[in-house]
């Protein structure tokens, strides 16, 4: 039983592959939530609706989070000497980072959706709608640092 | 009442398991084997065709999300038809990512190589890497497809509503199509080291052995 079998970076690529598809659906599916609710702020109060830009702009940072984890993994991808443990840990810090991302992005499109509809009628709302974004976000950067934590471990290492 | 029939696949993959534990031969179920045999042009070609498909079904999908609500819209305001073909541009964009994508990966897959000659590191390093490189384009094309298409439509509307909304719901469309086009870099950074099929010098195949 070889440490670095020739179907281990099998595993190095779904980790990339999973870090990126799944916080492009957080970031997807915030971005459009988010945007109906933009476009029914604009119906009524348009010059707001430069400030309520900040859930978009949040769910695209979700999938910059996603963006890095999978370039960082990638780059440690070789068809030589790429140990078996690497691998499944690459894969687990692309599902860390992917999954919540996933839930990050989730979050901040609902958040996002009613909040800039209740700053149509309220506008000391806003405050309280950054906070829970802030807090959303920082979700998916639990992900991303933990993805970091993991992938630091194996790099470098000197298997095979 | 549906969800009853969500248990029969898993129903069955157990009782499979537990027949083939149970029976004495739990070593045939070996993932490391099954990579190894398979074959690397199975993946790469999987991945190419992923690739293509999923993005289309993007494109197309935003295309009639965003297509259907212009032309809803254009009924009563006629003015927003040809402004908001952007949008269309937007989602047929996507389908451009993943056409790019299908014909570097199929560059990669070179001259035949014979199956006695083809089980190297290096081509098992590029199956995987087409194979997972072409599901993220796809996926990511094809979430991003879904994405511009409901703001689109949602900007139309805006627009029939009020002509000055239209450049201020394109921003969020914009930050909409960012996502493909990091599906993108990721799908070819991940083949950057991939090479060629290319045939070993001496027989390297799990499946033919030296009798």
């Amino acid at each position: 039983m070889s440490l670095c079998p020739p179907y281990a970076p099998f595993f190095g690529f779904a980790g990339v592959a999973s870090a990126m598809v799944l916080s492009t659906v957080g970031a997807a599916f915030g971005t459009a939530k988010a945007g109906i609710g933009i476009a029914g702020l604009g119906t009524f109060k348009p010059e707001l609706i430069m400030k309520s830009l900040i859930p978009v702009v949040m769910s695209g940072i979700i999938a910059v989070y996603g963006l890095v984890v999978s370039v960082l993994i990638s780059s440690a991808l070789t068809p030589a000497s790429y140990p078996l443990v690497a691998g499944f840990v690459h894969l687990a810090a692309g599902l860390a980072c992917g999954f919540t991302g996933l839930t990050a992005g989730y979050a901040i499109g609902v958040v996002g959706d009613s909040c800039v509809r209740a700053y149509v009628h309220e506008s000391k709302v806003f405050v309280s709608m950054v906070l829970i974004l802030i807090f959303a976000e920082v979700l998916g950067l639990y992900g991303l640092i933990v993805a970091l934590i993991m992938n630091s471990k194996v790099t470098g290492l000197e298997v095979c | 009442m549906g969800y009853y029939s969500y248990g029969l696949p898993p129903f069955v993959v157990v009782v499979i398991a537990l027949y083939i534990l149970l029976t004495g031969s739990g070593e045939a179920f070996n993932v490391g084997r099954f990579l190894e045999e398979s074959s690397p042009y199975a993946w790469a070609a999987t991945g190419i065709g992923l690739c293509i498909g999923l993005s289309v079904l993007g494109a197309g999908w935003g295309i009639f999300i965003t297509g259907s609500s212009i032309l809803g819209g254009g009924v009563r305001a006629p003015r927003i038809s040809t402004k908001n073909l952007i949008s269309i541009i937007f989602c047929e964009v996507v389908a451009i990512y993943g056409v790019i994508i299908g014909i570097v990966y199929s560059a990669k897959l070179g001259e035949f190589v014979p199956e006695a000659h083809l089980y190297t590191r290096e081509n098992y390093f590029t199956g995987f890497a087409l194979f997972w490189g072409g599901l993220t384009v796809g996926a990511c094309n094809l979430l991003c497809g879904l994405c511009v298409g409901i703001t689109g439509s949602t900007a139309a509307l805006s627009d029939a509503a009020d002509p000055n909304l239209f450049v201020k719901i394109l921003v969020v469309e914009v930050f909409g199509s960012i996502l493909g086009l990091f599906g993108l870099i990721t799908g070819l950074l991940m083949v950057s080291q991939a090479s060629d099929f290319s045939a070993a010098s001496s027989l390297a195949s799990p499946l033919v052995s030296v009798a």
